[in-house]
């Protein structure tokens, strides 16, 4: 299964539609990972795209309420890209509110893990790696901005690709945090992640932040490690990860572990600045325009946006409430500013450590928790959760999360990071991976 | 955070919160500002702010005009008067 | 007595700051598209003429600029405000540093910015009719030092700013927006949002003499924000806006850095300058000349042009005649003719205009240079000029130079010269 030799195959394949929809809308009734499914499409090898991407004509509402009955009246650029080689657009794949959140819990449509349906599928992007595990012939479109892409394709076995900042337009990304937002790919195999990237990477006049720069395929031989971010990493997880490094080592691959004292800050800079971004994007949702309507124009336009602004949900709320805090005059030195400078020293760092190395980590420190688990989780607790996805996030450095165990039957993916705008590099790894390694799925669509 | 300066913060939002949920956010938001602030043992003496995390080249667009090719799509669903959008009252 | 202004521009582009929709238009949101009305997923992308437009007035104006400039949001809650943040600048503004010369002070500008217009708004009863027409337009904003000093010199430098801004190309007659900070005593008062000059000096009189009188009362001036009335001619006190606490401005991540290049821009032209330049070496007034010239670039041509060939006061008297008779787009040598005929003591007249634009007046000779003398000059021209009579069949105007040349060069009357060199030429071919 899976394998990069039957891509090719696969395209010319025809797709019968009429049972993947009847299967797919079963399947959804259960685990709950499509918003949206486009009845209408007959042809061309199905892509999904997540719910912060417009569809034009289609409701895009990035998880949330306020966003109800918003239909884009354009495309986002990636979409249409794919839909002009014809791809098949199958529907849009739930996540989290605007991406808030590492477990796709923080929304009303909550996907479930197809591994097992009462553990999370991961987030933000938890649809979208539940779309690509369960079909064969698949691609996810799907959106990173700390972890969104890494987390829940560890958590649900397939392939997850995020690009370095800037190489794929975001016109027609609903905003999270601009300066962090990438739009990347999950499927099943590094060769249809690698198609698709050929096709929706590449300048767009839509897109000040878009950058028109060659993509390279240099090859590392040494993998770093880095002690500091092992850490927070469950002892299973850890076990396995050990078994990983001892296959690469066995491969040609020298190890090598290094120390970095710093490398706990990205979570809170990536937080600040983050929140910063968001919190100004998410000021534009005030009930009178696009999407969800508040009625009584009688009211004053503070009540009334106030009044509008009640359908965030809690995560998104206390995300406005900090990123408004951190960004206010008197104290934005301290936070907004200095975590922009943090960044510029992790990305030194980090990009230091890759000059002649992949970085590599467990993708994420614990196997798929159970739904109602990660519930309780405090904020706090789950945003240590992204203490290893952050990291290249946080730099827009490359990544691609790869399964390379299970544990009790739930897949482990293991994250590698390299430098800016050698992305290829990721997937020729992963492809040579896959050769010696197949990964299991549940479902097959 | 003191009660006075979170209910600012909340109409500087124009956010309403219910009290449970306006519980839950504030019992957090003091931890989750000191581990904020912990970023400050970072030494950026010498380093300039990343406002993206790699370098954005200029792009600048023709001042030519293109009328958007789906106008009607618009203001779909949008309450208008005579053309106006209609919003709150100021 | 202190005034301070923050002048809004709109600049004369023809797409939005940050769209390609027309910043002209009829309907209410006729001219709208994603970007300007903020729909998620949209993203601005910055027009590169108005970045050049503001570089202009920034060197006009005598501002420094750093080696980049870029975007800040500027975040508030009002209808007018589709992204509820406005693209504005803080950092690192088009320029700092400025300055505008007044006849007798100098008006130091503190900084130049250029941000995205909001949307109009129409307030009703119960709701508000919001046209986004307007919104992302591309505005200059011109903050000035707190340096004007009494009505005459806000008057004096309205004009002024207006003549440079003219002369750079962006017109802001109709456009003028601004936001005055006046202090009588130490609070400073802000009037906002006052359109048009004649409505600036009004709302700043009016201001003026209320803090004066309550000065003289002895009573308290209130540091706060007003806003003027057009119907009443008063201001009154207005909402209270955010303050930069609450705006909370972040770089704009959906921009970046845009390079200003250190390079040579032209040398503005300040009429007012000129103006007292050709009062001095003529010894008229400088303030008949720059009513003339202030805001009409023709007027100044054609003055620039005739000075120091024809008595200064003829020229003023003949381009206040086109002026008047809203006829002043016509050619030098036509405004020669118009000057000849003053000369000979005829008055000007909208049939005389009309006559001589249209080619049928029938003009006293101006020297009685002979034709044939006329003739000889016209053979040098077109020897030394080979190329112009390459192009004259494509191009007529391009044989305006030799005319020019020769009637110069003979005192003799353009129309004449025109006339035999018609001849000369059909002479030439037939040859």
């Amino acid at each position: 299964m899976g394998g990069a030799k039957d891509s090719k195959k696969q395209k010319i394949e025809k797709v019968n539609y009429p049972k993947l929809l009847r299967e797919l809308s079963k399947l959804n009734d259960e685990l709950r990972f499509f918003t949206v499914i486009n009845e209408n499409v007959s042809e061309g090898v199905p892509f999904s795209v997540k719910d912060n991407l417009c569809v034009k004509g289609f409701e895009s509402r990035a998880g949330s309420k306020i966003l109800k009955g918003y239909l884009p009246p354009f495309s986002a650029t990636s979409v249409e890209r794919m839909m002009n080689k014809g791809f098949g657009f199958l529907g849009k794949t739930a996540m989290d509110e605007f991406g808030f959140g590492s477990f796709g819990v923080n929304t009303d449509v909550v996907a479930k893990n197809p591994f097992d349906d009462k553990c999370v599928a991961g987030g933000s992007s938890s649809g979208a790696a539940v779309a690509a595990s369960v079909m064969k012939n698949h691609v996810a479109i799907a959106e990173s901005t700390g972890g969104s892409i890494s987390n829940p394709a560890s958590f649900c076995g397939v392939v997850g690709f995020t690009p370095t900042y800037g190489l794929v337009s975001r016109y027609g990304l609903i905003d999270y945090a601009n300066s962090l937002d990438k739009i990347g790919i999950m499927a099943r195999s590094s060769s249809m992640v690698r198609e698709t990237f050929e096709i929706i990477k590449g300048r767009d006049g839509y897109d000040s932040t878009c950058v028109d720069k060659k993509v390279s395929a240099l090859k590392k031989k040494k993998i770093v490690v880095i002690d500091q971010l092992m850490n927070g990493v469950s002892e299973e997880i850890k076990s396995t990860f050990q078994v990983l490094l001892a296959r690469l080592e066995n491969q040609g691959y020298a190890i090598n572990h290094v120390s970095f004292d710093f490398i706990d800050k990205a979570i809170p800079a990536y937080y600040i600045i983050s929140m910063s971004e968001a919190s100004t994007n998410l000021a534009k949702y005030d009930g009178y325009k696009y999407g969800m309507q508040y009625g009584d124009f009688t009211k004053k336009y503070n009540e009334f946006f106030t009044n509008a602004r009640e359908s965030f949900g809690t995560e998104a709320k206390r995300r406005i409430v900090l990123g408004t805090f951190v960004r206010g005059a008197s104290v934005k030195d301290k936070y907004y500013t200095k975590a922009l400078k943090v960044r510029t020293a992790l990305t030194n760092k980090l990009a230091g450590l890759m000059k002649d190395s992949f970085i590599l980590s467990p993708t994420m420190p614990i196997t798929a928790p159970k739904i109602e688990e990660a519930r309780k989780l405090s904020p706090l607790q789950t945003y240590a959760m992204d203490a290893l996805t952050i990291p290249p996030n946080l730099s827009g450095f490359p990544h691609v999360s790869f399964p390379y165990a299970y544990i009790k039957g739930m897949p482990v993916g293991a994250q590698l990071v390299t430098s800016h705008f050698n992305d290829y590099a990721l997937l020729d790894f992963v492809s040579e991976w896959e050769k010696s390694f197949e990964y299991q799925f549940k479902h097959n669509l | 955070m003191q009660d006075s300066e979170f209910d600012r913060l909340l109409a500087v939002c124009r956010l309403k919160l219910g009290d449970s949920e306006k519980a839950q956010i504030k019992k957090d938001i003091d931890s989750i500002l000191s581990y904020f602030g912990t970023i400050e043992s970072v030494d950026t003496s010498k380093l300039e702010p990343s406002y993206h995390p790699i370098e954005v080249e200029e792009r600048l667009r023709e001042d030519k005009v293109e009328p958007f090719e789906n106008p009607d799509a618009l203001l779909k669903g949008t309450k208008t008067y005579r053309f106006y959008v209609v919003g709150p009252e100021i | 007595m202190k005034i301070g202004l923050e002048v809004h521009v709109a600049l004369p582009t023809k797409s939005k700051l940050f769209c390609a929709c027309s910043t002209t238009s009829e309907e209410p949101n006729s001219s709208i598209c994603p970007i300007c009305l903020g729909f998620p997923g949209s993203k601005p992308m910055l027009n590169k003429a108005a970045l050049e437009y503001s570089l202009d007035v920034a060197s006009a104006l005598k501002c420094v600029s750093k080696n980049r400039t870029s975007f800040v949001r500027k975040v508030y809650f009002y209808p007018d405000l589709p992204k509820s943040y406005q693209i504005t600048q803080l950092h690192d503004a088009i320029g700092v540093d400025g300055h505008l010369d007044l006849e007798k002070k100098r008006v130091r500008i503190r900084r130049i910015q250029l941000e995205e217009d909001p949307a109009k708004i129409i307030r009703e009863d119960n709701y508000t009719l919001v046209d986004f027409n307007r919104s992302g337009l591309p505005l200059l904003e011109i903050v000035t030092e707190p340096d004007i000093a009494s009505e005459d010199e806000l008057r004096e430098f309205l004009n002024e700013l207006r003549s440079i801004l003219y002369y750079l190309g962006v017109d802001i007659e109709k456009e003028l927006k601004v936001d005055l900070n006046i202090s009588v005593s130490d609070a400073r008062v802000e009037v906002k949002n006052v359109t048009g000059i004649r409505n600036l000096v009004d709302a700043a009189r009016y201001e003026i003499k209320r803090q004066e009188e309550l000065v003289s009362k002895k009573q308290k001036i209130v540091a706060e924000t007003r806003s003027y009335n057009e119907k009443s001619l008063k201001t009154d006190a207005s909402r209270e806006k955010e303050s930069d606490e609450e705006y909370g401005f972040i770089y704009e991540p959906d921009l970046t850095f845009y390079k200003i290049e250190e390079k040579e821009r032209e040398e503005p032209i300040i009429a007012s300058r000129i103006a007292e330049a050709i009062s001095k070496k003529y010894g008229c007034s400088k303030k008949t000349l720059l009513e003339l010239v202030q805001f009409d670039s023709k007027a100044l041509e054609l003055l620039q042009h005739s000075q120091g060939k024809w008595p200064i006061q003829s020229i003023i008297n003949v381009i206040e005649v086109l002026k008047r008779y809203e006829s002043i787009k016509l050619s030098n040598e036509k405004f020669t003719e118009l000057l000849e005929i003053s000369k000979s003591g005829h008055q000007i007249t909208d049939q005389i205009i009309k006559n001589v634009t249209s080619g049928s007046h029938v003009k006293v000779t101006v020297s009685d240079v002979s034709s044939e003398e006329i003739d000889e000059e016209i053979g040098k021209m077109i020897a030394a000029n080979p190329k112009i009579m390459l192009e004259h069949e494509k191009n007529p105007k391009a044989l305006n130079f030799i005319v020019g040349a020769v009637a110069k060069k003979l005192n003799a009357s353009p129309r004449l010269v025109s006339e035999r060199l018609g001849l000369v030429l059909k002479k030439g071919f037939k040859n």
